[in-house]
């Protein structure tokens, strides 16, 4: 597939359960990789399932103060 | 269950009908489609469109319908579903324009049916439903960007087929209404139906200018079979639907 996204699946059991990576999708719209999400991951009765572009996930980098520390 | 007006069967027969034979042809395409992901979508929707149709089955029995005529022990002519799912003919993009429009012309008719003892029924199929309109629609606006022109040739045939399925616009009372079974007119699912899609390709590549949007000609249109003309589905497709190929492990 060309000209596609995309995107993180997650997905929760229950209200109050952790929200789980479920795995990705590709996609051409936000609306088809909704759809997409809903029948590739339906092994479970989801209370909740969402999709977020893997561009948009905000990665918490590591860092180390020490190198701004004057030697 | 009461017994239904002799039109209120052969209505909920042209919707089974339709389902069957769209639940062959997702699953004859369902490993044809562009990705993984739309393949999983065509397989999802052949499953659920058979399970309506099981269910559908039972409601057509208990109105005096013979099980084995449903299953499929009938000629082509006697199959009452929309007439563009006779045969699909072009390619993916031809086959989502067809089958789109007659799922959700299905879906209004059934939406429509006003009957306390298949509330819950249709309620569950409209979740199933909810999701192949979804992804229909999706898909279509994609299309419509990458495909215009296929897209718009094959839906100046398709929607007109869809429309005969709800049925010919003009017709002073609609008997289903009058008796009860349904609370939407024909009317009503007509302008439903013919204001999604003007809606949906408003801002596309793709123009409806040439749909005919007053089809069926009412004086042309077969009210038992709810099409225009003659025709059905082909003769492979109807040893496809009745199983005969593997009769011998049918459990009895």
């Amino acid at each position: 597939m060309t000209g596609t996204t995309k995107y993180a699946v997650f997905g929760r059991r229950n209200e109050g359960d952790d929200t789980l990576h479920l795995g990705t999708v590709s996609a051409h719209s936000d609306r088809l990789a909704k759809t997409y999400a809903y029948n590739t991951y339906d092994e479970e009765d989801w209370n909740y399932l969402a999709v977020v572009r893997e561009e948009d996930l905000l990665e918490v980098e590591h860092g180390n103060v020490r190198r701004e520390v004057p030697q | 269950m009461s017994e239904w007006p002799a039109a209120a069967v052969d209505y909920v027969q042209a919707i089974t009908d339709t389902k069957l034979v769209l639940g062959h042809r997702y699953a004859q395409w369902s490993l044809a489609g562009p990705s993984l992901e739309d393949d999983i979508g065509g397989s999802s929707a052949a499953q659920e469109e058979v399970g309506h149709v099981r269910q559908l089955f039972r409601k057509l029995e208990s109105q005096g319908r013979d099980g084995d005529w449903l299953r499929g022990d009938r000629d082509p002519e006697e199959f009452a579903n929309a007439s563009c799912l006779d045969a699909i003919d072009g390619d993916w993009t031809a086959y989502m324009a067809t089958i789109a429009p007659v799922d959700r012309a299905a879906w209004y008719m059934l939406d429509a049916i006003d009957r306390e003892d298949m509330e819950g029924m249709i309620t569950k199929m409209g979740e199933d439903e909810y999701f192949h309109l979804e992804y229909h629609d999706a898909r279509l606006e994609t299309l419509a960007a990458e495909d215009p022109e296929t897209l718009q040739s094959t839906l100046e045939e398709t929607i007109p087929s869809a429309l005969a399925l709800v049925g010919p616009e003009g017709l002073d009372d609609d008997p289903l209404v009058d008796a009860g079974f349904t609370n939407q007119s024909v009317a009503d699912v007509r302008e439903r139906f013919i204001d999604h899609y003007r809606d949906l390709f408003a801002e596309t590549d793709v123009s409806l200018e040439g749909v005919d949007w007053d089809a069926p000609d009412a004086d042309a249109w077969d009210e038992t079979r709810r099409r225009v003309g003659e025709g059905g589905v082909r003769a492979e497709d109807l040893v496809q639907i009745r199983g005969e190929r593997n009769a011998e492990f049918a459990i009895e």
